[in-house]
């Protein structure tokens, strides 16, 4: 019987590898924009997401393709006109959570992440604040930040009737998982 | 018992290393590679807008209008602009109006729209059915678009000679299988056999067919986002229009200007046929852009949306 406890130990010792690694496969990402004639609002619930707890390291991504429209011109539109989400198919944002956090105690702490945004294939340096919170083992964060069109090449022609807000708000929300 | 310990021990020895191996590609490739494995696209999505409206200058295009949308059509032919009815005496062909159509096209489902319409042109009244059957993906596993396209016309006006004497002569039917690719960004060519079902043949000649084949071939090279050339085409495969001298019959060619500007899409154009539906234009195109026989024209698309508002949250 003694060496069922060994592999049983070793096992263990399998699971302890991956236990700072966190992923998420399906974050929760809606965009707001307010124009004057008519609030766009479309989500995607595609995003995915990992973070290593141990390193601080995170990382983001969401195909644009995966977002969706009250009204199938508009996502058309966004996709073919906008986001041009044929030549720059996702979202995504890379980087490290400043702050250490400790997850072995529940609660919601306020964090920032700096790191790489990049949409419409333009990079740009950014820190986000974001809320992380434990609750028994979960590890979920959630973030709001606003992108301004023109710092990612997304014009917006004078030839369109209808106008469309120059900053776009993003709201995320992941819950993770321990990678196994 | 000494040979199962053994056994155990080298046991745990090849979990540790897979262990050790698996720590090590965790701690390397960090957060990368396992976000990469995450966010692989795992199939192809279908190619959207491969055009921007549901018509071109003559022909169809495979897309659709989106359930609940609705998609109002003025389009407008001119008359010649040179030749022995054009230049500056009609001002360029613009004091005549060889054709006018007005028409509806609605969105039951994305796939799936109806449409009526009436032209100038012999006072057709028509109704349409077009059904988008094979959407082209982005992993070439269907490397085209395919739509299909009913339409039914029925021809109104009184008329002093008996050809109307029997009812059913007033209607004519046409149909299209639309077959599409989107080649790139700026560039989208289709194809589209057709077949006409005219119940009376006009002009009224003896050797005039009731049926006949025809076909459609057009294309889109978008020069910039929102602004592109397109370029349409069609030929009726018919005995009797290919070799009649008088009248004598052409081949369509149109060539135009495409500008979308959100939710509009205006087409300026210039084309030998006079007529805007598929129906009169196939059976009856006279005209011939050596004489001086073309014309200006445009179209305007305007969708109106009666999906429910959104309210935001914002």
């Amino acid at each position: 019987m003694k060496h069922i406890g060994l592999i049983l130990l070793v096992w263990f010792g399998i699971n302890q590898a991956g236990q700072d690694i966190y992923v998420c496969k399906n974050a929760v990402v809606n965009i707001y924009s307010k124009a004057p004639l008519e609030d766009i609002e479309a989500k995607s619930d595609k995003g995915t997401s990992v973070l290593n707890t141990g390193t601080g390291e995170i990382a983001f991504a969401v195909p644009i393709r995966s977002f969706v429209f009250q009204k199938s011109m508009m996502q058309e539109h966004f996709n073919e006109n906008y986001m041009e989400s044929d030549k720059y198919p996702q979202a995504s944002f890379k980087g490290k959570i400043n702050e250490k956090v400790d997850l072995s105690k529940n609660g919601t702490y306020p964090v920032t992440a700096t790191g790489v945004f990049e949409a419409h294939g333009v990079k740009q340096n950014r820190t986000i604040p974001g809320k992380l919170t434990v609750n028994g083992g979960n590890v979920s964060l959630a973030t709001e930040f606003m992108v301004a069109c023109k710092d990612h090449n997304i014009d917006i022609p004078t030839l369109v009737f209808k106008k469309i807000a120059e900053t776009i708000k993003v709201n995320v929300t992941a819950t993770y998982t321990p990678n196994k | 018992m000494k040979r199962s310990l053994l056994f155990a021990a080298l046991l745990c020895l090849a979990i540790t290393v897979t262990a050790q191996t698996k720590k090590d590609t965790a701690k390397t490739s960090s957060t990368d590679s396992l976000m990469n494995s995450l966010s692989k696209p795992d199939k192809g999505e279908p190619v959207i807008a491969t055009f921007k409206a549901t018509r071109l200058i003559f022909t169809q295009t495979t897309e659709t209008v989106k359930k609940k949308e609705l998609n109002f059509l003025v389009i407008h032919r001119f008359g010649d602009l040179a030749g022995a009815q054009g230049g500056g005496k009609t001002f360029f062909g613009l004091d005549n109006s060889s054709d006018i159509y007005i028409g509806f096209e609605y969105g039951i489902s994305d796939n799936f729209n109806i449409g009526l319409g009436r032209s100038k042109y012999e006072q057709l009244i028509d109704m349409h059915l077009k059904y988008y059957l094979l959407h082209q993906t982005t992993d070439n596993s269907v490397p085209v678009a395919v739509s299909l396209f009913v339409k039914g016309g029925f021809k109104p006006y009184h008329v002093e000679t008996n050809i109307y004497d029997n009812f059913a002569n007033r209607f004519a039917y046409f149909t299209q299988a639309i077959i599409a690719r989107k080649f790139s960004r700026a560039l989208s060519l289709q194809v589209a056999p057709s077949y006409v079902i005219d119940n009376i043949p006009f002009p009224l000649a003896p050797t005039n067919e009731n049926n006949f084949f025809a076909n459609s071939a057009a294309g889109r090279l978008k020069f910039s986002k929102r602004m592109g050339i397109v370029l349409d085409y069609f030929h009726p495969f018919s005995n009797y229009r290919n070799n009649s001298i008088d009248p004598k019959f052409y081949d369509g060619l149109g060539v135009g200007l495409e500008i979308e500007t959100g939710g509009h899409v205006f087409t300026i154009n210039l084309s030998n046929a006079q007529a805007i539906s598929e129906i009169n234009y196939m059976s009856n195109t006279t005209s011939n852009w050596g004489k001086g026989q073309f014309r200006l024209g445009f179209t305007i698309s305007r969708i109106f949306d009666f999906n429910k508002k959104n309210k935001s949250s914002y």
